[in-house]
């Protein structure tokens, strides 16, 4: 019970901190895991006795994961007017973002786990933290990984998208979408109702993409 | 549909997938492939919207919160990863730029083309 207790109250304070202010830097994920940590670490209640209450809320996972098909779906008609330009923006951006990171690691000599948390990094929470788990990462590092991205793209986009002069609107829909997720596409519908939908759509689509891509890419690169 | 009924259609989507992962060992996690079979049925119609509503606004619109039990793994992080988050927040937000950056050039470079073959 204590787990979901102070989750629930934890994410309430989250969201009502976001709201207040309505900044993509107060991001109700990083305020949450922050309190409940300090909360945790001041009273000195070990991690295994959350972890009690936490397993039902992560019970819930799987569900979550399988209704992200709705959004998808509902911007899946988004695709029928230029398919391929889409698609392929999103297969190279993904395989991008992914071979950075392998690049990455290897000139800064990040650890093989810590390399593989950080891959899924451009996808979508559930998405990414089962890829996570599935390569042999730690998924907590991947999801706050998640966040620190989404914030990126959610503060940097509109200075990105002028810096490389991508002024195409599907151009910058499918560009926020595809690096930045769900929180990189609350700037994209700041922007414009074209870039909000093309975002929209991206977050699936890339998140399917790199789950596809990754083995391979691990399997050349890695 | 009633809620309960809908909350059973997603756990028995979520199970498929799972058995089919199991089964043909496919690098797909089990979660994803339940998506995908979700995304099937309500392509081809044989689920709709309207009988998936109630369950999928309760769980969409407090998606994060469901991620904040695996996040608090974070405290179980060894202090060698603790001491790289500097560099891990750097490389976070130089990649992110790239990524943007690469597949934005890419429909737009794509797109141009596209025009210019039908004026």
């Amino acid at each position: 019970m204590f787990g979901i207790i102070l989750t629930i109250i934890a994410f309430e304070i989250g969201v009502s901190i976001r709201n207040k202010w309505r900044n993509p830097l107060f991001n109700p994920i990083l305020i949450a895991t922050i309190l409940i940590i300090g909360f945790l670490t001041i009273t000195g209640i070990s991690y295994d006795t959350y972890k009690v209450g936490g397993d039902y809320i992560s019970f819930f996972l799987g569900p979550v994961t399988v209704l992200l098909a709705v959004p998808l779906y509902r911007h899946i008609q988004a695709l029928k007017n230029a398919w391929l330009p889409i698609l392929a923006g999103i297969v190279v951006g993904s395989t991008v973002s992914i071979v950075c990171v392998i690049a990455c690691a290897k000139i800064f000599g990040i650890s093989k786990t810590l390399m593989l948390s950080l891959i899924p990094k451009s996808i979508t929470i559930p998405m990414g933290s089962v890829v996570s788990e599935q390569i042999g990462g730690i998924p907590s590092i991947t999801i706050v990984s998640i966040v620190i991205t989404g914030i990126t793209g959610a503060v940097t986009a509109p200075l990105v998208c002028r810096f490389f002069r991508i002024k195409n609107p599907v151009a910058q829909g499918v560009a926020i979408g595809t690096a930045s997720h769900a929180l990189g596409t609350t700037k994209a519908m700041e922007i414009g109702e074209v870039q909000g939908a093309m975002s929209s759509l991206s977050i699936g689509v890339a998140g399917v993409v790199t789950v596809f891509i990754t083995p391979v890419l691990l399997r050349v690169f890695g | 549909m009633r809620i309960l009924l809908q909350l059973a259609l997603i756990l028995g989507i979520c199970y498929a997938g799972d058995l089919i992962h199991d089964f043909t060992g496919i690098p797909v996690p089990g979660n994803i492939l339940g998506m995908l079979i979700l995304l099937l049925l309500l392509c081809l119609k044989i689920v709709k919207l309207e009988q998936i509503r109630e369950i999928s606004d309760f769980f969409l619109k407090r998606l994060a919160f469901f991620f904040l039990p695996p996040a608090i793994g974070l405290m179980l992080v060894g202090d060698d990863v603790k001491s790289q988050w500097p560099l891990l927040l750097f490389l976070c937000i130089v990649i992110t730029i790239v990524t943007m950056a690469a597949t934005g050039w890419t429909v737009q470079l794509l797109s141009k083309k596209s025009k210019n073959k039908n004026p």
